[in-house]
């Protein structure tokens, strides 16, 4: 597969769509503000002692509404995109995406846990209780992963056949425990769960944001350093070793990187399908199989895309709106059944 | 002498802003249940957005919707520019609310369970912050004293028939049957007309076939689909052949009522439903007296 695109153009033309879509993210909405209100309120937050009529609403709506918001998609985006690079270079296999270890699975069997199990408790203290779902999904995430790397374990090597396997079952067994839940669940709860399950942007807030977004940086840092391991890789494990790569160490890294990106980004926005699977697939064909130019332009084109469907979802229904987990499939899907079909030809 | 009436229309007019200033006037309606008091105690022309489950009556199905009362978005209630969103306790997600406090909303939450003085804590919020605390006070005393009329008419039915078994059942659209058990509206409507709810399990929950047919009910009470009366009747005899073989099924004894019904706690549609259901229940009973 060679590339379609010189990498440097293609990263600096992502980057600026990547600034044009947060702009565009911060502009609209289902509130029309002026485009000047939306700029003195921004100027505003930035701590400018601008002393300009009332722009309070558009403070509020651009600083406490979209401005998280915004933030928080180009976290999830970017964490999801770079989560299913490692997965796809760690299972060298461009199907695999975040949820193969289990990840997806855990954090939904968590959700279900604290959604259902909650209210099956008649509810917990209003303290406890808006952590309480991101933080059992977070842990589901990371405890079944752990899972699913232990199987993969055998004479201090990583069987990363074993490992997708496993990854199958532990994902099925987790839908089981959400399957029960679901049974056990009453109907409000119910349509909480499903609608968790198609995730969201809708609620940001800043203490929500926090926790994602160092993790997404952590992430966004750490992988790239993996870049030439991850190449090497392309060529095969035993190749990778001889290259002088510690590849048990990397499979952990890539693993565990994986499962705490995913894991926050799921904690925070619920289930976000499809972004991991096709965004990197998409910049394989865009600018090549090199990891070093496919983890960052991975990044962009994943915060972009998840700004893109947010923004569809806030505005299409408005004043409800869509789950954005049907719009990034529902754009995703079309655009890279199309790649596919340009590349065969 | 028109400087005399301009004077007094703008008299008039201030003092009635300087009312409607203290009330809010724009309204969003997040549960069935609310959005129907409000348009029974004459507030429809404030309400400005409601939410999915807001389906009756029809007028309100032209509103902007709001989406489902669990997944309320923030900015789009925004766009409305509402002054008070009214919904039920199960209202979110929280932080949504936060934020639309933030933004000056006045969010009222009331209780949608289903028990009489939930319904009057209700009516009564809702009368005030409607300026409307007369009529809401006479559709409570009224609401009451049919309910009263019913228990009591029901009490004279039980001593002359013992009490109808009922299962009520819920379908969307064609779904699997969901039968409703304890701790429903549908299970306190039940109770309330005089029969004995079936459903030994809390909430909606599937039930298999054979168990419907183990349960035998006598009455069939079926909330669901599209079609209405004796369609909705056919229909579901037609997708589930199993219910024609229950008593109820061999008396005709199924009764459809609109979905809608069991939404959000005690609407004011509800004692026109019980006075079905009593009718239903005890057929051999006059009915003079239960339904106003």
């Amino acid at each position: 597969m060679t590339a379609i695109f010189r990498p440097r153009p293609t990263l600096i033309f992502l980057g600026l769509l990547l600034i044009l879509v947060f702009w565009l993210s911060l502009a609209l909405g289902p509130v029309s503000l002026p485009l000047s209100d939306t700029l003195l309120a921004g100027l505003r937050l930035l701590g400018l002692p601008l002393d300009v009529g009332d722009t309070q609403q558009a403070e509020l709506i651009l600083g406490q509404i979209r401005l998280p918001r915004s933030l928080l998609g180009i976290s999830v985006g970017s964490v999801l995109a770079l989560s299913g690079v490692a997965m796809q270079g760690l299972f060298r296999n461009p199907l695999a995406d975040p949820g193969l270890v289990g990840v997806s699975g855990g954090a939904a069997l968590g959700a279900a846990i604290a959604i259902v199990g909650g209210s099956l408790l008649g509810g917990l203290p209003p303290a406890v209780e808006p952590y309480l779902l991101s933080v059992c999904a977070f842990a589901g995430g990371l405890i079944v992963t752990a899972v699913v790397y232990r199987f993969g374990r055998k004479n201090g090597q990583t069987d990363v056949a074993t490992m997708l396997l496993a990854g199958v079952a532990m994902t099925a067994m987790a839908g089981a425990g959400v399957g029960l839940f679901t049974y056990l669940a009453d109907d409000a709860t119910l349509r909480t769960l499903t609608f968790w399950n198609l995730g969201s942007l809708n609620g940001a807030s800043y203490p929500r944001l926090w926790p994602l977004l160092i993790v997404a940086v952590g992430v966004a840092l750490w992988l790239p350093r993996r870049a030439a391991a991850l190449n090497a890789m392309l060529l095969g494990e035993s190749e990778a070793r001889h290259l002088g790569f510690n590849i048990e160490r990397i499979k952990l890294e890539l693993v565990f990187c994986t499962a705490l990106g995913v894991g926050a980004a799921v904690a925070a926005a619920g289930l976000i399908g499809f972004i991991g699977l096709v965004v990197p697939h998409l910049m394989r064909l865009l600018v090549g199989p090199d990891h070093r130019v496919l983890l960052p332009a991975s990044l962009l084109a994943g915060a972009s895309l998840l700004l893109l469907a947010d923004l569809a979802a806030r505005l299409l229904l408005a004043p409800a709106e869509l789950p954005i987990g049907i719009v990034t499939a529902l754009i995703g899907a079309p655009f890279f059944l199309y790649l596919l079909v340009r590349g065969r030809s | 002498m028109r400087m005399k009436t301009l004077l007094v229309c703008a008299g008039v007019l201030v003092s009635q802003m300087a009312v409607a200033d203290a009330l809010p006037q724009r309204w969003v309606s997040a549960g069935g249940a609310f959005s129907e008091w409000v348009v029974a105690l004459g507030g429809e022309g404030r309400l400005v957005g409601v939410d999915s489950t807001s389906q009756h009556p029809q007028t309100l199905r032209s509103l902007p919707s709001v989406g489902y009362q669990r997944a309320l978005a923030a900015e789009g209630i925004l766009a409305l520019k509402p002054d008070i969103l009214v919904g039920s306790t199960e209202m979110g997600p929280p932080p949504v609310l936060e934020q639309l406090k933030a933004a000056g909303v006045r969010i009222e939450m009331l209780s949608a369970k289903a028990d009489v003085a939930a319904l009057q804590h209700n009516l009564t919020e809702l009368g005030q912050l409607l300026g409307k605390q007369t009529e809401a006070q006479a559709q409570t005393a009224g609401y009451l004293k049919r309910l009263q009329a019913q228990a009591d008419w029901v009490k004279q039915a039980q001593k002359q028939h013992p009490p109808p078994r009922v299962l009520m059942l819920l379908s969307h659209s064609g779904g699997n049957l969901q039968v409703a058990g304890k701790d429903t509206l549908a299970a306190w409507m039940i109770e309330q007309a005089g029969g004995t709810s079936l459903g030994e399990h809390n909430g909606y929950k599937p039930v298999s076939n054979e168990a419907m047919l183990a349960l035998d009910p006598q009455v069939i009470i079926f909330a669901g689909g599209r079609l209405e009366g004796d369609a909705a009747r056919a229909a579901l005899l037609q997708q589930n052949p199993i219910l024609a073989q229950t008593r109820a099924g061999r008396d005709g004894r199924v009764l459809v009522i609109d979905p809608t019904l069991l939404v959000g706690g005690l609407g004011p549609r509800v004692p026109d439903a019980l006075s079905r259901l009593c009718a239903a229940f005890y057929p051999d009973v006059k009915t003079a007296g239960i339904s106003q």
